[in-house]
């Protein structure tokens, strides 16, 4: 009797690498948290031994549609846990902190809406934090454990849902996976859109009313109404996590009935512009009626981004260069690196130029293709704004979701298919080679260096564990401080006052708390401005790194030590009267206010 | 002939799910039951319902059973935020209402001709098994590595000290903390200084993460609201001060 054949092709092999590479991720991560000197190299290679065995069996044309789609999940989820390992078990990423406190605050007060000081639009979208606050409060997890298995379930959400978009758009599994992998190099797919933060769950769904919409295009009419559900459904829970994607999901839809009709010149059945007007509805209500201060947080941004643009376009103001952080303190991109994120571009835009040939010939009556064709020229677009100082960030969060379309496009390519005589694996190892520079390329561009590998935040010593400055001063306010006093912070102290700390923190401009913290002394405003905040507690950090809300949570290292602002700007609480220093652990101090009158 | 073994297997394993993780008290094991309660069994019902007279492919299935899911969570948070109260009971009895009504919805919509959804059919051989368990294997063996802390020799220590009201003593007592986060285990002394005479000395030994805790109450005879003093000092540096903090305490009525 013959044996039977395996219905799993290469997957089982690939897995085990998967595994490997991810071992050699943590093992390198666990490196950097022992404060020796990052092993960079050693943590790319562990990312590329997870993904070009995957790449390099999408390539081909043996692979089942199910084992594509088995290999597109196993990249993704494998990616992620690159992420999860760099950090177990707590939240680093600043808005992580922004929205475990979120979290917290439903489980323990059992009600949506709670008050953020730092980010106050965010509880104003509070799709991620109750989802999560169904598996906290059900199995009593921290918003952590919770955390990384929703955004964990978002993720595949996210590969499967693309996988079967750009199958059913292109008709061809062998497309779509390679379009899934070309789509993890955009330059958010490795670490920010990772991240316990509302658009890692809202951009998934976003991809599933994509994926929706177009089933039920290819679906006989009679079906129609069954695909309802999930669009409906899908748009309804994006308009409640997360601003910009629900508006992002009305343009599309509101695009591709405009591209409908401008094809087919038919409002009819299958257009979705019901859908659209349906989820523009929806966005604008919220807007209105529950999130009316995403208006207050969104308007500048996009305002500053336009006068940016303009500024530098008209010579007022020098563009920004590449690869720069905001700080002097902040090491520089390596000249490789540098290189290896603008080949990243460099092969996405050949590889766009040629997918646009394919797509004119195949596709260009398609109104999904369609849309994805100016997508992906949009996203070079995009590109310009990251030489404006103030508009780089809108630049870079647009890409995820114009990276949609281009990756489709480019994987229209066909690279995949050139077969020299001589050496007919050509074309494969290229593209597979080509994919890997678009992962480490698109994550190197989308987050900073010196942050790819963890930090030690806490550190073993002697048998136990001790903590970070940030991190024991949030401790100790979490078992010392009652749950409804007030804190004042610098940016990275507040957040980790807010998760672990569980506690009520104030940074930042508005109110004014930065300049508080940082001058060397009082004018006059500040002790009303603290009284009408009710703010008891004042921490005082003097590492100037406090401030850095991605880089400040870490143990000060031997021979690196931070620079520190002047003694006054810290002395200088104790002149106010009433005011004690209750707490000092070195560089961070915590004053208690007098009684107000 | 109806075909509703799916129907019957969601139902059972959901309520199966809600009961256990709600009754099992330790969090890890918990999770077990109440991560496929809440990410996977709603969406599958609500994607039987709303496909319950076509066959929908297992990769269509198994992303909508997730993504429905979690739309599930999202709006249903916002229906508990004003029904109830978000709660592991309400939770419990929401995502339990989901399947329940949707599989009855998806029963009665199948009807005579209506099917199951296809699974998807997986044969593996024995070593592709064994790999397939060498991956789990190692990727757990990944997740432990990243939740090991491991020793930072380079990493900088230092030591809390903090006077604060003692719990529960309505500020009559003072408590007076030092926590070592010191690489090594380090010789402190403590001085605190209660009122304007009394000055209470500990010496003391912290290993790293140790902590130790001073109670305090005012000395007897003093009245009003009684300043604290608090210096530490470790006994390599005898005479340089390592920390200071204050704080105050109440000193309590009591009669002569």
């Amino acid at each position: 009797m013959a044996r039977p054949k395996s219905t799993t092709g290469y997957l089982a092999p690939i897995a085990l690498t998967a595994g490997i590479g991810l071992l050699i991720c943590s093992f390198a991560n666990t490196l950097a948290r022992e404060a020796a000197d990052p092993p960079s190299l050693l943590f790319w290679a562990g990312v590329l031994i997870i993904a070009l065995p995957i790449f390099y069996r999408l390539t081909s044309r043996e692979a089942s549609r199910g084992e594509r789609l088995a290999l597109v999940c196993l990249l993704g989820l494998s990616l992620y846990a690159v992420k999860v390992v760099r950090d177990v078990p707590l939240f680093s990423f600043s808005d992580e902190l922004v929205h475990a406190f979120n979290a917290d605050q439903i489980a323990s007060h059992h009600h949506l809406f709670r008050y953020n000081p730092i980010l106050p639009v965010t509880p104003n979208y509070p799709g991620l934090e109750g989802a999560t606050s169904a598996l906290m409060t059900l199995s009593g997890v921290s918003s952590y454990a919770a955390g990384i298995i929703v955004v964990g379930a978002a993720r595949l959400s996210l590969v499967i849902g693309l996988f079967l978009l750009f199958t059913r758009i292109s008709g061809s599994p062998r497309i779509a996976g390679l379009a899934v992998a070309i789509y993890a190099g955009n330059f958010n797919f490795f670490f920010w859109g990772a991240q316990f933060s509302y658009e890692s769950i809202a951009l998934p769904l976003f991809v599933v009313v994509l994926m929706a919409v177009a089933e039920r295009d290819r679906s006989p009419r009679e079906w129609a109404r069954e695909w309802a559900v999930p669009i409906v459904l899908g748009i309804a829970a994006i308009v409640v996590t997360h601003h910009l994607t629900s508006y992002a999901v009305a343009v599309f839809l509101a695009g591709l009935a405009v591209v409908y009709w401008a094809l087919r010149r038919d409002w009819s059945w299958p257009n979705p512009w019901r859908y659209a007007i349906l989820a523009a509805a929806l966005a604008i209500a919220w807007l209105l009626l529950v999130a009316s201060s995403t208006l207050g947080y969104l308007g500048p941004v996009i305002s500053e981004a336009f006068e940016a643009i303009f500024n530098t376009a008209s010579g007022d103001a020098p563009p920004r260069g590449l690869f720069q952080g905001k700080g002097s303190s902040i090491p520089d991109t390596p000249i490789l690196a540098r290189g290896v994120a603008l080949l990243g571009v460099a092969l996405l835009g050949v590889g766009v130029l040629f997918g646009l040939k394919r797509f004119w010939e195949r596709y260009r009556k398609e109104p999904y293709a369609l849309i994805f064709a100016l997508a992906s020229i949009a996203f070079f677009a995009t590109l310009l704004l990251r030489l404006a100082p103030a508009a780089w960030e809108t630049g870079n969060r647009l890409s995820e979701y114009l990276f949609v379309g281009l990756a489709f496009i480019a994987a229209l390519s066909g690279l995949q298919n050139w077969r020299p005589s001589k050496w007919p694996w050509l074309g494969r190892a290229s593209l597979t080679a080509a994919l890997g520079v678009v992962l480490v390329g698109g994550a190197i561009a989308g987050w900073p260096w010196d942050l790819q590998l963890a930090s030690p935040i806490r550190a073993g010593a002697e048998g136990r564990t001790i903590s970070s400055g940030p991190l024991a001063l949030a401790e100790w306010a979490e078992h010392n401080i009652p749950e409804d006093e007030r804190f004042a912070a610098s940016t990275a102290d507040a957040r980790m006052l807010m998760a672990p700390g569980e506690r009520v923190a104030f940074a930042g401009k508005t109110p004014d708390i930065q300049d508080i913290l940082e001058e060397t002394s009082f004018s006059g405003w500040e002790l009303p401005l603290l009284r009408e905040e009710e703010i008891r507690y004042v921490v005082t950090d003097r590492r100037e790194i406090s401030s850095d809300a991605t880089r400040g949570y870490d143990f000060s290292i031997r021979g690196d030590e931070p620079e520190l602002m002047p003694l006054a700007t810290v002395t200088k609480f104790a002149e106010l009267p009433g005011a004690k220093r209750i707490y000092s652990s070195g560089d961070i101090s915590v004053y208690e206010l007098g009684q107000g009158k | 002939m109806r075909d509703q073994k799916d129907l019957r297997l969601v139902v059972a394993l959901s309520v199966l799910c809600a009961v256990l993780a709600l009754l099992i008290p330790v969090d890890g094991v918990a999770l077990v039951f109440a991560a496929p309660l809440a990410l996977f069994l709603p969406g599958y019902s609500i994607t039987a319902a709303a496909f319950a007279r076509r066959n929908l492919e297992w990769p269509q299935l198994l992303l909508l059973s997730i993504a429905l899911s979690l739309t599930t969570l999202v709006l249903g948070s916002l229906l508990l935020n004003y029904v109830g109260g978000i709660h592991p009971l309400s939770w419990a009895v929401l995502l339990l209402l989901v399947v329940l009504g949707t599989c009855r919805a998806a029963a009665l919509r199948r009807g005579d001709s209506g099917t199951a959804p296809r699974r998807a059919r997986v044969r593996l051989r024995g070593l592709e098994t064994a790999m397939l368990l060498g991956a789990a294997a190692v990727t757990v063996a990944a997740l432990v590595l990243g939740f090991s802390t491991v020793p930072a020799e380079d990493a900088v220590g230092y030591s809390q000290l903090w006077v604060l009201p003692a719990a529960g003593s309505g500020g009559s007592e003072a408590q007076v903390g030092v926590r070592s986060q010191q690489q090594t285990s380090v010789d402190f002394d403590l001085r605190v200084k209660v009122g304007t005479r009394r000055l209470v000395k500990r010496s003391f030994r912290l290993a790293p993460g140790e902590t130790h805790l001073l109670r305090l109450r005012a000395p007897p005879g003093a009245r009003g609201t009684v300043p604290v003093t608090a210096t530490l000092l470790r006994h390599n540096r005898p005479f340089s001060v390592y920390r200071r903090v204050k704080g105050s305490l109440v000193a309590s009525q009591e009669p002569r």
